[in-house]
């Protein structure tokens, strides 16, 4: 059988189990994956199997404390005494809001490259405010999901970026200005478009009665410790790399969860913990199932095949297959997609200056975190919000993803004169 | 009532299965701990390990053998690192012919075959790469683990999300984990980095003089079927690059960028002084264009998805039906190590090394490697 | 480091054990079976 016929069914039997049977995605992916594996000629595949969902083991870690710490913020008062702050600083200055909101969700994505942790940190700290001002609730989670993905593509520190240098031994020098070049246009233009028409400014008594409790009067000063801690943390190993020891950022959020304990409304850490896991859960599968179902595709040589079928496109539609096949890869995850398609464009591309194309495909590729079934952004931002049906927030982020994708070519294209500029 | 105990059952089973899963598929993952043997010539005066030289490498997964050859005469100190990276099997392979083959009448040779010998003991991660893979020798099969790029993450565990080398370099967080981007090392840094710094403690203590780091590189890779040198020995791989060219192997001449750092051939040169070279041969197996992988991949080097890439011009080597097979990436080192060993003689006649007894390249590329292997005992 | 990395798999593969017997959906319990292989491995430093 042909890898491209392995492939094919190996998507169809999946498509039939999640949305014909309507099993979880995450096991109608390990099921697809064990099919093919066995169409393969492979047998059941067992240690193949198990070695792909270790792909994810470290972003499950991140996505399982991360969640762990948004249920303390929120079981402590933390979450409510934020929101209070924020309402009261920013109900009646619009545009403002939007900006400060977009620095705040991207803030944590610009240190750690995650989009996962700025979307389930700053992300979840700021919902609230955005739905209480009349941002409707889909369209919060856009705003977030959208915030989360220019996070990981802004400087300092951009992932992406790094795993396509590494491939071509380009160092990590020199991005600042063209990432910025990127994402600042952006983030501007899809927080006004997502938010402007719908935010309302509203007077001091219709603030007072939407406010929530705040607990400052009650804890003083050290309910922001658990929050500051975190920020000094992430922030201690890309500023201040030689002071401060690099705890990895499930610890971060572990020693920001325990804080939280002392410095609050008291809670049970277990039944918290119990909670992070059963929301995580759906996600946490699909990405074990991802990487079953990513092995199962190399060890067939499906991977292969779809890597060779895009780069076999047309040098007309080479931009055509970066904007189609980058985003769509990213159904992966988005650093799979700098690694295993980001690379060779960028030595497709390798008569222009590095760094900007890079730059430009990392905004690309980020895109991939928008893509389901994994849709990293977009299902943490639909939880933050309580929305059970992540695809109504994909809906929204349509036209933002759109503004990313068109300023990624763009800067492609405009590679040779960007780089006469800076 | 009922619920409650038709749900505690189910997860019973459950938890049952999850065990029989882990308790199969670990049994795969602990045959990769499995050190096989390396058979050293007759000419081996020492065998020690990298701990030797730094102790704190001593009973973790990073220390690993150092075969010492020294020859009769005075001459040069030459270090041969393979397995660096160990899904780049021309890289060990060559250091292993060389350990069981070869004898030193002057100087000194330093061979350590597994440089990063953590990395041998898992795979990658949704690569779907074979455990290993077997060569016929004159008396058997010999079989040989397909490692991974980087350190196994339960010797190394977590990875920074940001990784700022010893060299001062910004990458990302795998990298830490990737030996070719550690040196210096940190005496109190990771593993590592302890085995960085533990080789470049061997290159001060052995006084070396020149140091070649062996390696491979997918096809799609731009500084490929190259001599990488350190600008300390742009003579010595220029001269060496002619007498290759003679005896018919292209390679080409790369400078290594002194704002790539953390890499052995900048900071060997930088930091310890000695001439510097790394070995690129071109590996299909480890490639992003790669179709189904396979133990013959990796021996015989044939891939049609890269004979599209080549026709498509997306290789930096070509590539047609016939593959690139391991025998003509190990020729290749063989030959570009003895073209830098007589380059050396040219240069600098107070450190001559002279080998006796390596397997000719040509006969290599003709015939393979087996017949210079012993089989498993 | 490796020790508190250590500590906080050993807390969530106990927390993933309890949500296994706690779940009462059967396809979560599913779901939650498969991360705990990745838990299980890592705990005991196998892959």
């Amino acid at each position: 059988m042909s890898e491209a016929v392995i492939f094919l069914s190996m998507v169809a039997i999946f498509a039939v189990l999640a949305m014909g049977l309507r099993l979880p995605i995450g096991v109608s992916l390990v099921l697809s994956a064990l099919v093919g594996s066995l169409l393969g000629g492979e047998g059941i595949g067992l240690r193949h199997l198990v070695e792909g969902s270790f792909g994810y083991f470290d972003t499950i870690l991140i996505i399982v404390s991360a969640m762990i710490f948004m249920k303390v913020l929120q079981a402590s008062g933390i979450l409510d005494t934020i929101t209070a702050l924020l309402l009261k600083t920013f109900y009646k200055r619009k545009f403002f809001l939007l900006i400060t909101v977009m620095g705040l969700i991207m803030f944590p994505g610009m240190i750690t490259g995650s989009s996962t942790t700025a979307v389930l940190s700053t992300g979840a700290l700021v919902a609230p405010v955005l739905m209480k001002l009349g941002l409707p609730r889909v369209k919060t989670a856009a705003l977030i999901a959208m915030g989360g993905i220019l996070g990981m593509i802004a400087p300092p520190v951009n992932i992406l970026v790094m795993i396509m240098g590494g491939g071509v031994d380009m160092p990590y020098v020199g991005l600042t200005i063209p990432l910025l070049i990127i994402v600042i246009p952006l983030a501007i233009i899809i927080s006004l478009w997502l938010g402007y028409k719908d935010i309302k400014t509203i007077g001091f008594d219709q603030m007072k009665a939407i406010l929530p409790e705040s607990f400052f009067k009650k804890y003083g000063f050290r309910i922001y410790i658990p929050l500051l801690a975190v920020v000094v943390l992430m922030l201690g190993k890309s500023v201040f790399v030689q002071f401060t020891p690099d705890i990895g950022i499930p610890a971060i959020f572990f020693v920001g969860s325990l804080i939280g304990l002392f410095c609050g409304r008291p809670f049970n850490f277990f039944k918290v913990t119990q909670e992070a896991i059963k929301e995580a859960m759906p996600i946490l599968c699909i990405l074990a199932g991802v990487g079953m179902f990513i092995q199962i595709m190399t060890l067939t040589g499906g991977r292969g095949w779809t890597v060779i079928s895009f780069l076999s496109l047309p040098p007309v539609l080479l931009y055509l297959g970066i904007a189609v096949s980058m985003p769509l890869f990213g159904a992966v995850s988005a650093f799979g997609s700098a690694s295993i398609l980001g690379v060779p464009f960028v030595l497709a591309l390798i008569n222009k200056n590095a760094i900007i194309t890079t730059s430009a495909l990392s905004a690309i590729a980020g895109l991939g975190d928008l893509m389901p079934p994994t849709a990293l952004a977009g299902i943490f931002a639909a939880q933050v919000v309580h929305e059970n049906n992540y695809f109504k927030v994909l809906r929204f982020c349509l036209i933002p993803a759109l503004f990313e994708l068109f300023m990624g070519i763009g800067v492609l294209l405009l590679a040779p004169l960007i780089d006469k500029i800076i | 009532m009922i619920t409650l105990k038709k749900n505690f059952f189910s997860a019973l089973i459950l938890l049952f299965l999850t065990i029989i899963i882990c308790f199969f598929s670990a049994f795969e993952f602990l045959r990769m701990h499995e050190n096989k043997k390396i058979y050293p010539s007759k000419g081996l005066s020492t065998q020690t390990k990298l701990s030797t030289y730094f102790k704190d490498l001593q009973n973790t997964p990073g220390d690993t053998d150092v075969y010492i050859f020294q020859g009769q005469k005075k001459g040069g100190n030459l270090l041969i690192l393979g397995g660096t990276h160990p899904n780049e099997p021309a890289s060990f392979i060559t250091a292993v012919l060389l350990v069981e083959n070869i004898l030193v009448s002057q100087g000194k040779v330093v061979i350590i075959p597994r440089a990063n010998s953590s990395g041998f003991t898992h795979s990658d991660s949704q690569e779907g790469n074979p455990q290993g893979f077997s060569l016929e020798t004159t008396d058997g099969k010999r079989w040989f683990r397909y490692g991974s790029r980087l350190t196994n993450p339960i010797h190394q565990w977590p990875d920074p999300a940001l990784y700022i080398n010893p060299a001062g370099q910004r990458l990302s967080g795998t990298e830490s984990r990737n030996l070719n981007r550690c040196y210096p090392g940190r005496i109190k840094g990771r593993l590592t980095e302890k085995i960085a710094y533990g080789i470049m403690e061997l290159i001060k203590k052995e006084e070396i003089h020149l140091a070649l780091d062996l390696h491979e590189a997918a096809p799609e890779y731009p500084v490929i079927n190259a001599i990488v040198f350190h600008e300390n020995s742009a003579e010595l791989a220029a001269l060496a690059l002619m007498e290759l060219q003679i005896e018919g192997f292209e390679f080409r001449l790369e400078s290594s960028p002194p704002n790539l750092r953390g890499l052995s051939h900048r900071e060997w040169g930088d930091y310890a002084k000695v001439r510097a070279i790394l070995l690129e041969t071109a590996n299909a197996s480890q490639g992003r264009f790669k179709g189904k992988p396979s133990a013959s991949l990796i021996v015989n080097g044939k891939d049609k998805n890269y004979v599209k890439a080549a026709k498509l011009g997306r290789l930096f080597v070509p590539f047609d039906e016939k593959g690139i097979p391991l025998k003509l990436r190990v020729a290749r080192h063989l030959a570009a190590i003895n073209a830098l060993v007589s380059g050396l003689k040219e240069l600098a006649p107070s450190i001559v090394v002279e080998l006796e007894k390596m397997p000719p390249p040509s006969l290599v590329k003709k015939e393979g490697i087996g017949c210079y292997l012993r089989a498993q005992k | 480091m490796q020790f508190i990395y250590h500590l906080i798999v050993f807390y969530l593969t106990v927390n993933l054990i309890w949500y296994l017997f706690r779940e009462k959906k059967f396809w979560n319990q599913v779901s939650t079976a498969i991360v705990l292989i990745i838990f299980l491995l890592r705990l005991f430093l196998i892959k």
